[in-house]
């Protein structure tokens, strides 16, 4: 027999083999792959999860733009003390125009302040939309697009006229089927005359950036009052300076606060590309705990597959004493018994990715999260079952080859 | 049959020992053996449990190998080959019949008798040709679909001897082959051995009853691990009672 041959019996011999004995054995077969599904789904749930989550966070901190800063009181990611930031004074009008002439590398600049408010049209009514107060600067800051009409303008804010440019949720939810513009809304009671319309720009963390009315910077405090701080955005020239152009600004910021030297910055500067840092360095410490989680399970299910092929080749000394006597190869034994392993784990593993991928589509249809599963991530799962199946099925394979052959004979 | 190959006999056994270390012990089961068959021959190996002659016939049919002294078989020093040569072996040049039968209970008859040709790697058309010629030579073609628990003893055991005619060895090694089976059915497996003799099969049959031996044109006496008779079938046979007197007697 050529070595060709030789392997080809191998293989045809020990698949069929594997198919007779998982048919024979139904019920054990199928708690094994059970075992070994709830892994691979488990893993694969969570990393689609993961990887959804990831993708449309950088698609919506794309949507920013890579040259845009925020000096706020607030970090964006608060570490540490929540109340040192909270004492900290507000920015004043002054202050950022100050900020404004030091810095001749900011391409726009806007206050930008908001709240939650209810707004209603005829008798359609929305609640908690973001209204934010902005200059009109703000929509070279912001990314938005106008789809109708107009943007704010500078006479806008300096005669602090009720007027709003609304976001496409707001458009869709209190004009179906009819043009916004010229008409009018109430926000908390008052009526602001809607002069545009932005374009769609989607969901960031799972909240929709098109909830949004922008009003005039002033318009905003006298109707709204005062008290609320506001942030500073700006643009800058060149994205590609951005860490030195935060250098430069936290020296300025310094000056036009009278920072006295050596006490901290009493401001934060944010980046959204800053962010997707931080971000990451989160999400990266929970992907790993998850990974782990999921690939301690699938080696409980891998323990299980050894288990039962312990059992397997125990039932079996005889059959295997049989097949030595009758020509079988060490070899042959193995490959039968590997490819049973591994067969019921592609099958656990083909149980364990459509539960994983229903589950993350289960995921992003009831919760804000997107879930995101690559074709590769499928492949992967099922071939990764398999081969944990291979390897957890060696063991028991090599105690089945290398039984005696007279002993298995007179095995009862 | 692949009888063609080479002159002398087909089996050349020399000085053949086999020891065995149970627990620090030695035990010898062998203690130098030599004997020779040829081709065609019908011989019985006999003797008491703890003859030997269960380790000569595992020694006989490549199961296990000996401690010392050679084993040609077929022309080829089997003695001292390797665990994957073995098999080739086994598959090739010994058909087994064993007391208990040894079939895989879940396959049918017919997968049964395949299962030899399987591991010589021949195509699965040409492979239930051959299983059905070997059915139909003990009479069990209409029996082929159906399992071992589905068969009667008598049944099961043409099955197994089917099996081991498929693949054309050079030798039949049976071991006990009528043990587990009643005298009516015994003697039915019996004939069907003579059948195969007269057809010119080679057969070498271990066991320790004196009856069957007698059928048997050639015996082989082991006790204690040596040749003790070699001879015509009845005589070394029936030499049992004045063996076990001498024994006792000594």
């Amino acid at each position: 027999m050529s070595q060709r041959s030789a392997f080809r019996v191998d293989v045809l011999e020990g698949a069929r083999i594997a198919v007779f004995s998982l048919k024979a054995n139904r019920l054990r077969t199928v708690l094994t792959t059970l075992g070994i599904g709830i892994g691979v789904a488990t893993l694969l749930a969570i990393v689609g999860i993961i990887q959804g989550l990831n993708t449309s966070f950088h698609k919506q901190l794309a949507t920013f733009g890579a040259n845009t800063m925020y000096v706020s009181k607030w970090p964006w990611m608060i570490k540490g003390d929540w109340w040192k930031y909270r004492n900290r004074k507000n920015f004043t009008l002054e202050q950022m125009h100050r900020l404004r002439t030091l810095a001749p590398f900011v391409t726009a600049m806007s206050p930008a302040v908001s709240r939650l408010s209810d707004v209603a049209h005829g008798g359609e009514q929305m609640s908690t939309v973001r209204i934010q107060g902005v200059t009109h600067e703000y929509l070279n800051i912001s990314g938005y697009e106008i789809t109708g009409g107009r943007f704010l303008t500078e006479a806008d804010d300096a005669t602090t006229r009720p007027v709003a440019v609304v976001g496409a949720d707001v458009v869709d939810g209190l004009f179906p089927g009819v043009s916004p513009v010229g008409q009018s809304i109430r926000i908390d009671n008052r009526t602001f005359q809607v002069v545009g319309t932005l374009s769609r720009k989607g969901k960031m963390v799972g909240e929709s950036m098109d909830l949004i009315v922008f009003i005039p910077f002033k318009t905003f405090y006298s109707s709204f009052g005062k008290g609320r701080s506001f942030e500073i955005a700006m643009a800058v020239e060149d994205a590609s300076q951005m860490r030195s152009a935060e250098d430069q600004l936290t020296g300025i910021m310094r000056r036009v606060r009278s920072t006295p030297p050596g006490a901290e910055d009493d401001f934060s500067i944010n980046r959204p590309e800053a962010m997707a840092q931080t971000y990451e360095q989160l999400t990266g410490a929970l992907y790993g705990v998850a990974v782990g989680v999921g690939l301690i399970t699938l080696l409980v299910g891998g323990i299980g597959i050894m288990n039962i092929m312990l059992v397997s080749v125990r039932e079996r000394t005889r059959e295997i004493g049989v097949r030595r006597a009758l020509g079988a190869r060490k070899r042959t034994i193995v490959f039968q018994f590997l490819m049973e392993a591994s067969s019921v784990s592609a099958v656990g593993g083909l149980l364990g990715t459509t539960v994983g991928l229903g589950t993350a589509k289960v995921v992003s249809l009831i919760t804000p999260l997107a879930a995101d599963v690559q074709p590769m991530t499928v492949v992967a799962g099922v071939g990764f079952a398999a081969l944990v199946g291979l390897l957890f099925g060696i063991w028991p394979a090599a105690r089945a080859a290398n039984l005696d052959p007279v002993e298995a004979l007179r095995y009862e | 049959m692949s009888q063609a190959s080479g002159a002398g006999p087909l089996i050349q056994v020399e000085n053949i020992t086999r020891v065995f270390h149970v627990g620090g012990e030695e035990v010898r089961a062998l203690r130098g053996v030599s004997f020779g068959i040829n081709r065609g021959e019908w011989v019985a190996i006999i003797g008491q449990s703890g003859s030997g002659k269960s380790t000569m016939m595992n020694v006989l049919g490549c199961l296990d190998t000996p401690s010392s002294g050679r084993y040609m078989l077929n022309g080829k020093d089997v003695s001292r080959m390797s665990d994957d040569e073995l098999a080739v072996i086994r598959n090739v040049e010994i058909g087994f019949i064993f007391q208990t039968f040894q079939l895989l209970p879940k396959e049918t008859a017919l997968a049964n008798v395949e299962l030899p040709l399987v591991y010589r790697g021949i195509g699965a058309r040409e492979r239930r040709e051959r299983a059905k010629a070997a059915l139909d030579k003990v009479q069990l073609t209409h029996r082929m679909h159906h399992r071992p628990n589905e068969l009667s003893g008598g049944q099961r055991q043409r099955v197994a001897i089917a099996r081991a005619l498929v693949s054309e060895p050079s030798m039949l090694l049976a071991d006990e082959p009528t043990g587990n089976l009643d005298s009516a059915t015994g003697e039915e497996i019996v004939r069907l051995f003579e059948q195969l003799h007269k057809a010119g099969h080679t057969l070498v049959l271990v066991t320790h009853e004196p009856k069957l031996a007698a059928r048997c044109p050639r015996a082989i006496r082991l006790s204690d691990g040596e040749i003790v008779a070699d001879g015509d079938g009845r005589t070394v046979a029936m030499g049992t009672a004045t063996d076990v007197l001498n024994a006792g007697g000594a």
